[in-house]
């Protein structure tokens, strides 16, 4: 029986762990994502979120989280769409949330940003980026995804089909 | 493992997570009187490295940036194709597959072109910028095949294989450097040398993508996650091995290159990918409205 409780017991400790070390605030990190009413793509959109945009996690299903906005709207959003910030878990840590604040803003903007993208183009004049700015501008509208799933008989609906 | 041993690792843990803790604490512990400006750079520069050490603390927009400069020096190899219509069906059908992956948002949305060249090969930059050859596009029979080769791509980047193509050293340097002033600008010296780093991560990167192609374990990787996101998508994996069995034995000189150039052997990927499709509990059939709506996109390619 001891074999068997074992592992168990482990699990549901470790996960007690994570659930104390994990912070309750989520933060967007992709350019733009969708407020939806349910955990699915293609639901009905609430809000238009954006990168950085503080959100508190109330749920969880599958790979979509339950959150309300600073605006006080609720819904779900993707996993893929935003993260723990990392600075609130080190701040949770104890007792340096004000200096971990104040390095968050000397940090913010620093990285590969559109500064050294830029910095890069001057020092590289013969790389052009004419195509890879009309790649990102190709827009596929969710509607077309849905109908191109559905009329494949693709996509979460096929079985019924 | 029995109860104790379960016991045991749990306290280790909890006493490495502690201890991970206030390693923090203590290394980014500013000193009250001492908190001159050098001291303080210095400060932000150890926060930058505690913080970041590896490929996957690289943000969604750095992965975006990196992405975009990858992609363009793809596109100064190769020209793209300048097809609306079948751009547009690429552009769905990989939309379509990316919402059925690990990583169905990504920092600025899944994007995908044509490369002109009979070269047979599939390339992907970070942050979900993916390119196919029309050589490769001519040898998709239907389009289950064209969407897990597009899933194995699409797999390439959530897996973020390019970004692990970095050079570790590097990747110090460039959170080092990106840490070491307080100031919220790039002072010019500081801009420079962030920018030569950059030009650094770009060339690891495409020497990987473009020159030598992924390793054994990369590869099977992706392998696995186009089965794992055609075969949730709706599509039938097994035509992901009726292509790789046309690459057995292929010794012509575009297929040199590109898909063909990877380390395990066509022979062996299809034998790990069939035990990836044997893995799954539903096996999608391929459908003829699919095949149908392919061919007559790919009327207009040839």
């Amino acid at each position: 029986m001891k074999r068997n409780r074992g592992p168990a017991l482990a699990a549901l400790a470790l996960a007690a762990i994570c659930l104390l070390a994990a912070a309750d605030t989520l933060v967007v990190k992709i350019q733009t994502t969708q407020l939806r009413n349910a955990p699915q793509f293609f639901a009905p959109v609430v809000a238009t979120l954006k990168a950085g945009d503080k959100l508190d996690k109330l749920g969880a299903q599958g790979a979509w989280f339950q959150v309300k906005t600073a605006a006080g709207a609720t819904g779900w959003v993707h996993s893929s769409a935003v993260e723990v910030p990392k600075f609130t878990l080190l701040a949770m840590s104890g007792g340096t949330k004000t200096q971990a604040t104040a390095k968050e803003a000397a940090l913010a903007g620093k990285g590969f940003s559109k500064e050294i993208e830029d910095n890069y183009r001057g020092k590289n004049p013969s790389v052009s980026f004419a195509w890879v700015d009309r790649m990102l501008a190709l827009k596929t509208a969710p509607a077309q995804v849905e109908d191109f799933l559905k009329k494949g008989k693709l996509g979460e609906g096929r079985s019924s089909q | 493992m029995n109860a104790r041993r379960a016991l045991l690792i749990v306290a280790a843990a909890a006493v490495i997570l502690g201890f991970a803790a206030s390693a923090v604490q203590a290394q980014i512990k500013l000193p009250g009187k001492l908190g001159d400006a050098a001291q303080k750079a210095k400060d932000i520069a150890k926060v930058g490295k505690i913080l970041r050490s590896g490929f996957a603390d690289i943000t969604e927009e750095e992965e975006y940036y990196i992405g975009r400069s990858v992609a363009a020096l793809i596109l100064s190899r190769y020209p793209a194709s300048d097809n609306p219509a079948l751009i547009q069906y690429l552009n769905v059908l990989g939309n379509a597959v990316a919402l059925f992956s690990d990583r169905p948002e990504i920092f600025a949305g899944w994007h995908f072109l044509i490369l002109d060249t009979d070269e047979v090969n599939a390339l992907a930059a970070p942050g979900g910028m993916i390119f196919v050859t029309k050589g490769l596009l001519a040898r998709c029979q239907d389009e289950e095949t064209l969407a897990l080769i597009l899933a194995h791509e699409i797999g390439h980047v959530a897996a973020k294989h390019g970004l692990q193509s970095i050079k570790k050293s590097r990747l110090t340097e460039a959170f080092t450097s990106l840490g070491a002033q307080a100031a919220q600008a790039y002072g010019p010296a500081e801009l420079a040398q962030v920018t030569s780093i950059f030009e650094g991560v770009l060339s690891d990167i495409v020497e990987k993508l473009v020159v030598n192609g992924y390793d054994r374990k990369s590869e099977h990787e992706a392998d696995a996650l186009a089965v794992k996101f055609g075969a949730a998508t709706g599509y039938d994996p097994n035509s992901i091995l009726r292509f790789l069995q046309t690459m057995v034995g292929d010794k012509s000189a575009v297929s040199g290159k590109g898909w063909f150039k990877t380390h395990p052997t066509p022979e062996q990927r299809l034998e790990k990918t069939k035990g990836e499709i044997g893995k799954l509990k539903v096996t999608p059939a391929i459908e003829e409205v699919r095949t149908q709506r392919f061919k007559q996109n790919f009327a207009l390619l040839k």
